[in-house]
């Protein structure tokens, strides 16, 4: 029994990052009373993330000031289901946030689009290569909504971000300068592209001379001063180095405090409870539906709050974790490949290249910013025949200057002894003479990649631990290696160039570990789809199971793309909104029939 | 047992290393007069030396007249020392390398245990001449070396990552004394506004380094009027 049952509201949001704010923002203005329950603390940029303090690599960077506390919650990890999962003690290959704007207050900016085969991933590669294409250890499906479905709330993420880049498809008119891979667009960027350095310069000069096709990264480090369409004023990026991990204090980077919370904060409809951390969804007697939530409250009280609606606007892990605790849908078995909540979790592949120039180029790495980059998009997707390859998906190349704070700014030259005097010398001689090119690639889900409770440990709360067995499919491995020879090959292009060296996180024969930082691009575990079977919720984003529970966020993605989430899935968003707004509430029911 | 103030107790190091440990200004000057806060003096010694083999001397600062040994003792006495942000939950199986730290130790409790283990295997490593002591610490790196319950390894990551952040952290932290680090790269520091320097390609940067809480190449002292960044 709870310690205390608060009167009914509308509908209760879980957890106040991009997607919850934005839910409390559109349903709030739409007449439902909302309220957010927020495990962290309140903050803002004003006040929590202006400079100099904030630039502050130790602190921010390297002691996860701004992340999720692992002693409150974490899960443990394997990379099949032949080992014992072992808690993640730190945290290291992912950061979730915590508190208000959630992880949306540390991205680097990056905004991106899915491309149109994206969405339709099984299908796309069925029709284009026959069905072969895909092997059986792949559970790669398709979304259950399209790319000109998404478009308009793709079109309309851009501009409450601000977003900075240049159309390469207006339209269908294919211009030059731009992503000329990307979906068709209805309007260009609301802001022009970014300033580039020149070691982003330099690459895409080099890409350009060999045929293929660079453009500026879209970026929601905005470029000029702007006001969104909730009314948010955003200001010009500094290029001060400090995004990623980072809030900003200049109000130049697009996120869900300035943008959106800000917006909705006094309207008579919203309510934030912080330091609310939700421990289960309760279920009516039937199942069919969900009654509210109970949630440890800031006083330490175990509190009910009922509503009509449920919105699952958690960290995409935890909403998964909170279903598992919460008996919502029907956990998945890898032994049946039964069941659907933790199914077709996967994440991203990760590889990267190193140039080093002679000294006549000077990079000053330092003035950087979260999505200053230059990118080809000739090996994402299927935008290159895959014929032959033996893979499917791929992955964008960027060469980026996103920040030189020196502990984690270290470049030197293969062959590099990881210490002592030639290291110290090494890192002297190429700080300001060095590109660094990623390679950010689609993950496809299996059978065995999946999430569950973990039999032995427990969090803050005394729920069990998610538990994740992951480890890189075999397909991602060939992809990421041979997207990264291809940027192997851009990079002994380049002008000045005197050394090149590459590393690939999803190498062929080498395990996923949890340690190192690759991306906080975990997907999957509820994903979207048309068939309960295969799918936690319908093509709208809602339920099969428990018709008044929406779910956001990147939790919903089938497979991963070669993209940054934080686009597609606030495209999502907004397009379950759209239906929760002006077709659910009107008439509560299954959206789809199972 | 007397206690020694910290610099005492870096210059009492053997004569190979003891050089010119006290910088000539830092920081932190007002602590040289203290003892450290969490290591023992035969601790500091030998991390010292240790910390020196990993970032010795050259036209820059070695690791310990940087203050990176006043950082380790200032980091291992505070929160993340004392396991912050660490889920110290048992039981503690062993793992896969996949699977990261599994120890039961906090950051403080490995490298105590580390240094006295460390100083016991190796009784002469102050002492010796720094391409032994480079055999030493490869050694270590390896998991070559038998520390009873603390694996080698973990010992020497820990230690080899406190010792690069101190030399490169801000200087409100007690390392990258004057800033040795920052000045040896070119990063100029915590002060950062470059919209009309981004794309002046090739051109050196002309600011010293500025950190949180000091003045453009100034010596640690309080901060004056902060100065336009630009040229």
């Amino acid at each position: 029994m709870p310690d205390k049952t608060l009167p009914k509201t509308d509908v209760v949001i879980i957890g106040g990052g991009w997607t919850g704010l934005t839910a409390a923002y559109e349903l709030a203005h739409a007449g439902q009373r909302c309220v957010i329950l927020e495990r962290g603390d309140h903050r803002h940029d004003a006040t929590s993330f202006a400079g100099p303090e904030e630039h502050d690599e130790l602190k921010y960077a390297l002691r996860y000031t701004h992340m999720m506390d692992v002693k409150q919650n974490t899960l443990t990890f394997r990379n099949s289901r032949d080992q014992r999962a072992l808690p993640m003690r730190r945290l290291g290959s992912f950061l979730p946030g915590e508190g208000l704007g959630g992880a949306g207050i540390h991205w680097n900016g990056q905004i991106w689009r899915p491309l149109p085969s994206d969405l339709e991933m099984r299908s796309h590669y069925v029709d284009r290569y026959g069905s072969d294409v895909l092997p059986d250890d792949l559970s790669v499906q398709d979304w259950g909504v399209t790319y000109d479905e998404l478009e308009p709330h793709l079109d309309f993420f851009e501009k409450i971000c601000g977003a900075a880049g240049y159309a390469g498809n207006l339209n269908g008119e294919s211009r030059d300068g731009g992503n000329v891979f990307e979906g068709p667009r209805r309007n260009d960027y609301p802001n022009p592209a970014m300033k580039q350095p020149i070691s982003n310069t330099l690459f895409g000069k080099a890409a350009d001379e060999m045929g293929l096709h660079p453009f500026p990264m879209p970026s929601a480090n905005v470029t000029k001063a702007y006001e969104n369409p909730y009314g948010a004023q955003l200001h010009p990026c500094t290029y001060c180095g400090f995004c990623e991990r980072f809030g900003c204090g200049y109000f130049a980077k697009a996120d869900p405090i300035i943008c959106v919370y800000d917006r909705i904060k006094e309207h008579e409809n919203f309510e934030i409870r912080f330091k609310s951390t939700v421990l289960r969804v309760e279920k009516s007697e039937d199942g069919k539906t969900a009654t509210g939530v109970t949630y440890i409250d800031d006083q330490g009280r175990e509190v009910f709050q009922p509503a009509d609606t449920i919105c699952m606007n958690a960290y995409a892990l935890w909403n998964v974790h909170l279903m598992l605790v919460s008996g919502l849908g029907t956990p998945y078995d890898p032994e049946t490949r039964t069941g659907t909540v933790g199914r077709n979790y996967s994440y991203q592949t990760i590889a990267a290249v190193d140039a080093f120039f002679d000294d006549e180029i000077i990079t000053n790495p330092f003035m950087g910013a979260g999505a200053m980059g230059v990118v080809v998009d000739d090996f994402n997707g299927d935008n290159f025949d895959h014929t032959d390859l033996g893979f499917v998906g791929g992955g964008y190349i960027a060469c980026k200057q996103y920040h030189g704070r020196p502990i984690s700014y270290q470049p030197v030259p293969e062959g590099t002894p990881s210490w002592g005097r030639e290291w110290k010398r090494a890192v002297r001689d190429n700080y300001l003479h060095h590109a660094d090119m990623v390679i950010h690639g689609s993950s496809m889900s299996t059978p065995e990649n999946y999430l569950d409770l973990d039999p032995t440990w427990k969090d803050a709360f005394g729920r069990p631990l998610m538990r994740m067995t992951f480890n890189f499919p075999e397909n991602d491995r060939k992809m990421s290696e041979y997207v990264m020879n291809r940027t192997v090959e851009i990079a002994r292009n380049m002008d000045n160039v005197t050394s090149v060296s590459s590393v690939n996180l999803a190498a062929p024969g080498k395990d996923y570990t949890i340690v190192p930082y690759q991306t906080t691009h975990n997907v999957g575990g509820a994903v979207i789809g048309t068939d309960p079977a295969t799918s936690v919720v319908n093509r709208y984003g809602q339920m099969w199971e428990h018709h008044n529970v929406f779910v956001f966020g990147a939790c919903l993605f089938p497979q991963n793309l070669g993209y940054n989430p934080t686009g597609p899935l606030m495209g999502l968003a907004y397009w379950t909104l759209d239906h929760l707004k002006n077709d659910y509430l009107g008439n509560p029911r299954p959206l789809m029939d199972a | 047992m007397p206690t020694y103030s910290r610099r005492a107790v870096l210059n009492g190091l053997a004569a190979t290393m003891a050089a010119s440990l006290a910088p000539a200004r830092h920081a932190f000057a007002q602590l040289d007069d203290r003892a450290f806060f969490f290591l023992a003096d035969t601790q500091a010694r030998l991390l010292a030396s240790m910390c020196d083999t990993l970032i010795p001397k050259d036209d820059f600062p070695s690791a310990s007249e940087a203050g990176v040994v006043d950082f380790i003792d200032l980091q291992l006495a505070g929160p993340y020392g004392q396991g912050e942000g660490l889920y110290l939950e048992g039981p503690f199986p062993e793992g896969s390398e996949s699977q990261g730290y599994q120890l039961p130790f906090t950051p403080a409790e490995l490298m105590r245990r580390g240094l006295n283990a460390f100083g016991e295997a190796e009784p002469g490593f102050a002492d010796g001449e720094e391409s032994r002591r480079e055999d030493m610490l490869t050694r270590l790196s390896e998991d070559d070396v038998d520390l009873g319950d603390v694996p080698a390894r973990a010992f020497f990551d820990e230690l080899w990552q406190l010792t690069n952040q101190g030399y490169f952290a801000d200087p409100i932290y007690g390392g990258n004394s004057d800033y040795a680090g920052w000045r040896m790269v070119g990063f100029p520091g915590a002060h950062a506004y470059y919209p009309s320097f981004v794309a002046n390609h090739n051109v050196p940067y002309p600011q010293p380094p500025m950190g949180i809480n000091h003045d453009p190449g100034g010596d640690g002292g309080l901060p004056r009027v902060t100065k336009r960044q630009e040229g």
